[in-house]
C-alpha cells in the first residue's frame, strides 16, 4: 500500500502533498431500556488527499482508491487557485522523514473478542440499572474503533499506524413524580478489553446518584466561587483553555495570537498544563499524528505563564514554533485538525477540604456533562452538585451549569489539588464538519475557582 | 443495489439498503484569506435485515458486495427480536420545482461568490477578521427494501456563511444562507452583519433576575430542540418524554404554531422521503400551542402502534450520516410568523435581551425541556441595543416560559445551519425568563 501511494504522490514533485488511506472496522452495539436497537461489526475504508502548491492548500477526501489520481490533479488545480486568491502564501515547518510501523499492542485485545461476548457484557450492565425501581429507561452503548492508516508524503515520509478505542457508555435515566433525571457513566477509553469487566460497584454507585438527584432541588442562578471534582476540571481545562491552544483555532484571530503570546501570564503560579499523546492508557493516546509527526508532550502552562501551543507543519510555520505532532483526523472524511491529546492540570498541594472550608457560599460541581466554546468564552454542565455553605457541603443540586471568560477565570482558578485523575471516556466535537473525536483524553485534581457564573433554572 | 436486494431476498427475512452518494466543494476563507478548497466524493451504504426474526446491521461503501449482508446477518445472531418491519412501496409528492437552475459544484464560482462577499464588507469594516464558507453539494440518496420501497433523490444546494469574531470578545457574529439555486452575495444578510457587528462594540451584562427575551431566528434551536425531544416517539413510547400524554392539549403559548414542513421550496433541506423511505408530510406539531403530533420513525411508530410519520433520519444532535441509525428528527421546522415587525417589537422594551445563540445547550437537561446556556445577542434599554451581553446566562423550560409568549416578528429566516435540525422562525418575544448576570 505504501508503495502504491508514494508512487501516486511521485506526479506531483513540486510543492508537498500527502495521502492517507485507512481500513477502518467499527463494533456498535447500543441498547435503549431493555431493547436492542443496534449492533453491527463491520469494515470501512477511503482516503484524503493535501495538496500546498504555490502557497495555496486543496484537499480531497474519497472512498474508491481508483479516484485517487483524478482526484490528486483536481487538488493540485485547486491548490494552485487557492494561490491566486490568498496573496501571503502558506507554508509548512520541516518536519523529520518518518518510515515504519506503529502497531498497537494490547493485552487484552477486543478485536479478539466475540460480538457474541461483547453483547452479553453490554446486556449485563444495561440489565443492572433497568432493575432498579428508580430507572425510567436506559443508554447503553459498547463502542469499539480499530483504524489501520497509511500515510506517505511527497518528503519521504512513509508509515504505518494503528489506532484501537474501546468503551461502554450510556445513560441512566430515573423518573419520580415527573421529574426525571439522567446520570452518565463510562469505562475504558483505551485498547484493553479487560478494562470493560467487572465494573458492576462503579456503575451501582452511578446509578444510586442518578436516584438521589430525584431529591434534588435545581441550582440558584448567580456568581459564585466552586469547586470542580477532577471530571469536571478536566473539562474545563479542555473546553476553555485547551481549544485555545490549538494553534489552528487562533492562527487567523490576530487579536487572539496577541492575547496568547508565549510567556503571556494566565494565571497564578499553582497552575500547570499539559497535554501528552504518550500516555497510551488514556483515551488521547497515540504515537504518530495523521501528517507524520511523531505525538510529543507539550508544557502548554508552567507556573501560570503560557509556555507552549499544540500545532499542525501550517501553524508551527505562521507561529514560528516547534512541532507538537497534535494534528489528527476522526477518519478519512475529513481533514486532520489541530486536536488536543490527553490535556491536563498538573497536581498542585491543596487537599479537597481546604477548598470547600475556604468558601461561604458556593457550589461543589461533580461529574462533566459536556461543554461548548467559543473564543475565551466557555460553557458547560455538571452531573450534580453540592451547596457550600459557611465552607461545608450542603444540599445535593441538580440541573447546574456554569460559564465564564477563560482569562478572568484562569486568575480565578486559585487552589490545585494533589488528587490528579483522567477521565476514563474522553471525547471532544471540533471543526466544519463537526468531528467528533474518541481519542481525546482529559485528567485534572480537585480545583477552586473564586468567582464563575452559574445558570441554575431557580 | 438490486443485485443487493435479490441476494437479500435470498437469504435474510427482509433488508433495507440505503445508498448515499456525495459530490461536493467547499471554500473556507479566514482573516480574508483564501484558506482552503476541499472536495469530496464519497459513497456509503447502510444496509438493516431482519434474520430469523431478529434486526442486524452493516455498513460499508458502495452496494458492490454481498458481504455486507452477510455481515448485517452474522450480526443478527446477537441482535434482539425485529419490532417493526421496513418500508413498503409509497407514493412520494413531488417537490415543488423552482425556475432557478441547480448549483454547479465548481470551485470557480464559489471562490467569486466568497470575493464578493469580502468586498461587500470590507468597503464597510476593512477592520474585520473576516470568515467566510460556501459549499456547493450534490447528493445521490436512494432506498430500498425487499418489501419494495424504492426511493431515490437527487438534491443540490449552495450554502454560505460568513462572519467575524467581535473585537475585545470571545464570541463571533455570523450569518448563513442555503439554497437549492445559485445565488449572488446577499444584500440583505450583510446589511443585517453590518449592523449587528455595529451594536458589538460596547459589552453590557444585565443585573441577576427576570427579564424579557427576544429570541432570533439563530437562536431557535434553544426552544426548538427541547421541544424535538419532547415529541421524540422513542421518549414517548418511553414515557419520558414531559408531553408524552398531552396530545391535544396546550403546551407552549396559543401565539405558537409550529410545522414539520419537508417540502419548502428552494430549501436543500427539503425532503419527499425520510432515511427509512417513508414519505415525509407538510403537518402541524403544535397548533396554536396545542400539540398535535409527535415525530415517529418505524421503531417508534411501531411500539406507539401509530403510522410512522416519516421522521426517520440518520442525525442526532451531535452528527449524522449513513452510519447513524435512523431515529425520531424533524424534517425542517417552521414556526407560524406574527405580525409585529422587529424594530418595533425591540423599540418597545425598557430593558430586554435579544438573543441571537447559547453556548452549551447539550450540558442542559433538554430532554426536559430544559435549557442553560451562556447568552450569545443584545442588551437592549430604553428601546435600543446598548451593547452585546457578556457574562450573561438564561435558562428555563420551554413548556413554563414558553407558554408567555407577547410577540412574534412578521420577519421570518430560515436558520438551518446552525445547531439542531434545520428551521424557520421568526424573532420571539418571551415575557421573562430567568437571566443570571450582574
Amino acid at each position: 500500500m505504501r508503495q502504491q501511494l508514494a508512487s501516486l504522490l511521485s506526479e506531483s514533485r513540486q510543492g508537498y502533498t500527502d495521502i492517507r488511506f485507512e481500513q477502518n472496522r467499527k463494533t456498535r452495539i447500543r441498547f435503549e431500556g431493555p431493547r436492542l436497537t443496534e449492533i453491527a461489526d463491520y469494515k470501512t475504508s477511503g482516503g484524503h488527499l493535501r495538496a500546498y502548491e504555490d502557497g495555496g492548500k486543496a484537499l480531497a477526501s474519497f472512498t474508491d482508491p481508483q479516484e485517487a489520481a483524478g482526484l490528486l490533479a483536481s487538488t493540485l488545480s485547486s491548490a494552485r487557485l487557492a494561490a491566486k486568491y490568498r496573496g501571503e502564501p502558506l507554508r509548512i515547518a520541516p518536519a523529520p522523514r518518518l518510515e515504519g510501523t506503529f502497531p498497537v499492542s494490547p493485552t487484552a485485545d477486543p478485536r479478539t473478542v466475540s460480538l457474541e461476548e461483547k453483547q452479553a457484557l453490554l446486556r449485563h450492565y444495561n440489565d443492572l440499572i433497568l432493575a432498579d425501581p428508580h430507572v425510567a429507561t436506559t443508554v447503553s452503548q459498547y463502542e469499539e474503533f480499530y483504524s489501520h492508516r497509511t500515510f506517505v508524503n511527497s518528503e519521504g515520509t512513509s508509515i504505518e499506524y494503528e489506532l484501537l478505542i474501546v468503551n461502554i457508555a450510556g445513560f441512566i435515566v430515573t423518573r419520580r413524580d415527573g421529574v426525571v433525571q439522567q446520570v452518565r457513566y463510562a469505562f475504558g477509553g483505551n485498547d484493553e478489553f479487560s478494562k470493560l469487566a467487572g465494573r458492576d460497584d462503579d456503575l451501582r454507585k452511578q446509578i444510586s446518584m442518578a436516584t438521589a438527584l430525584l431529591d434534588a432541588e435545581p441550582a440558584e442562578a448567580g456568581v459564585y466561587p466552586v469547586v470542580l471534582d477532577p471530571s469536571e476540571a478536566g473539562v474545563f481545562i479542555h473546553e476553555a483553555f485547551g481549544h485555545l491552544s490549538e494553534a489552528d483555532g487562533i492562527q487567523h484571530n490576530p487579536a487572539f495570537r496577541d492575547r496568547l503570546a508565549r510567556g503571556t501570564k494566565l494565571g497564578h503560579p499553582i497552575l500547570g498544563v499539559t497535554d501528552d499523546p504518550a500516555l497510551l492508557d488514556c483515551p488521547g493516546g497515540y504515537v504518530v499524528d495523521d501528517e507524520g509527526v511523531r505525538g510529543q508532550r507539550t508544557e502548554l502552562i508552567r507556573e501560570g505563564i503560557l509556555t507552549g501551543r499544540l500545532h499542525s507543519r501550517e501553524t508551527a510555520a505562521a507561529f514560528d514554533e516547534p512541532l507538537s505532532g497534535n494534528m489528527r483526523a476522526v477518519d478519512s472524511h475529513h481533514t486532520p485538525i489541530v486536536r488536543m491529546s490527553n490535556i491536563f492540570i498538573e497536581p498542585g498541594t491543596s487537599s479537597f477540604d481546604d477548598m470547600v472550608s475556604s468558601i461561604e457560599d458556593g457550589y461543589y460541581l461533580v461529574g462533566a456533562k459536556g461543554g461548548q466554546t467559543t473564543g475565551d468564552q466557555f460553557t458547560f454542565g455538571a452531573q450534580w452538585g453540592y451547596r457550600i455553605r459557611d465552607g461545608h457541603l450542603g444540599e445535593m443540586v441538580r440541573d447546574i451549569n456554569m460559564s465564564g471568560e477563560l482569562f478572568s477565570t484562569l486568575q480565578a482558578l486559585s487552589m490545585v489539588g494533589s488528587d490528579l485523575s483522567f477521565a476514563e471516556r474522553g471525547g471532544c466535537g471540533k471543526g466544519m464538519p463537526m468531528q467528533l473525536n474518541a481519542k481525546s483524553g482529559k485528567g485534572a485534581p480537585h480545583v477552586k475557582i473564586d468567582s464563575v457564573t452559574i445558570g441554575g433554572i431557580r | 443495489m438490486n443485485d443487493l436486494i435479490q441476494y437479500a431476498r435470498q437469504h435474510v427475512d427482509e433488508a433495507e439498503m440505503y445508498w448515499h452518494r456525495t459530490q461536493d466543494t467547499t471554500v473556507r476563507y479566514e482573516n480574508q484569506r483564501l484558506q482552503e478548497i476541499r472536495q469530496n466524493r464519497l459513497s456509503a451504504v447502510a444496509v438493516r435485515v431482519i434474520a430469523h426474526g431478529r434486526f442486524g446491521q452493516s455498513f460499508g461503501e458502495t452496494p458492490g458486495h454481498t458481504a455486507i449482508v452477510d455481515e448485517a446477518k452474522a450480526a443478527s445472531q446477537f441482535g434482539d427480536a425485529a419490532g417493526h418491519r421496513f418500508a413498503e412501496p409509497s407514493a412520494y409528492p413531488t417537490l415543488p420545482e423552482t425556475d432557478r437552475s441547480p448549483v454547479e459544484a465548481k470551485s470557480d464560482d464559489l471562490v467569486a461568490l466568497c470575493e464578493d462577499v469580502k468586498h461587500e464588507i470590507r468597503s464597510h469594516r476593512p477592520d474585520l477578521t473576516l470568515v467566510i464558507h460556501a459549499r456547493a453539494s450534490k447528493e445521490h440518496l436512494v432506498i430500498e427494501t425487499t418489501e419494495g420501497a424504492q426511493a431515490e433523490s437527487e438534491t443540490a444546494g449552495l450554502h454560505l456563511a460568513f462572519g467575524a469574531p467581535i473585537q475585545g470578545a470571545g464570541t463571533s457574529v455570523y450569518k448563513s444562507l442555503s439554497a437549492t439555486h445559485a445565488f449572488q452575495a446577499p444584500d440583505d444578510l450583510i446589511e443585517e452583519f453590518l449592523t449587528w457587528y455595529g451594536w458589538t462594540e460596547r459589552a453590557s451584562t444585565p443585573d441577576t433576575g427576570r427579564l424579557p427575551v427576544i429570541f432570533a431566528p439563530e437562536a431557535a434551536f434553544l426552544y426548538v430542540l427541547p421541544l424535538c425531544f419532547g415529541l421524540n416517539g422513542d421518549a414517548v413510547a418511553k414515557e419520558t418524554s414531559p408531553v408524552f400524554n398531552r396530545i391535544d392539549e396546550p403546551i407552549l403559548s396559543d401565539k405558537l404554531t409550529i410545522f414539520d414542513a419537508p417540502h419548502l421550496p428552494g430549501s436543500p433541506f427539503s425532503r419527499v422521503f425520510d432515511d427509512e423511505a417513508v414519505p415525509c408530510r407538510h403537518r402541524p406539531l403544535v397548533e396554536e400551542g396545542i400539540l398535535r403530533g409527535f415525530l415517529l420513525d418505524l421503531q417508534s411508530a411501531s411500539r406507539l402502534r401509530r403510522p410512522p410519520t416519516g421522521n426517520g433520519f440518520k442525525r442526532k444532535l451531535f452528527g449524522s450520516g449513513p452510519e447513524v441509525t435512523a431515529s425520531p428528527w424533524p424534517c425542517h421546522m417552521q414556526v407560524q410568523a406574527g405580525t409585529e415587525p422587529v424594530e418595533q417589537m425591540i423599540a418597545r422594551q425598557s430593558e430586554a435581551l435579544l438573543v441571537t445563540g447559547g453556548l452549551g445547550f447539550h450540558s442542559g437537561n433538554y430532554g426536559q425541556g430544559q435549557f442553560a446556556v451562556q447568552a450569545i445577542g443584545f442588551h437592549i434599554r430604553d428601546g435600543h441595543v446598548v451593547g452585546r451581553l457578556e457574562g450573561t446566562m438564561i435558562s428555563g423550560n420551554i413548556y413554563a416560559d414558553l407558554l408567555d409568549i407577547e410577540a412574534l416578528s412578521r420577519e421570518t429566516r430560515d436558520a438551518s445551519m446552525g445547531m439542531g435540525p434545520a428551521v424557520e422562525a421568526p424573532y420571539v418575544l418571551v415575557e421573562s425568563l430567568a437571566v443570571a448576570g450582574r
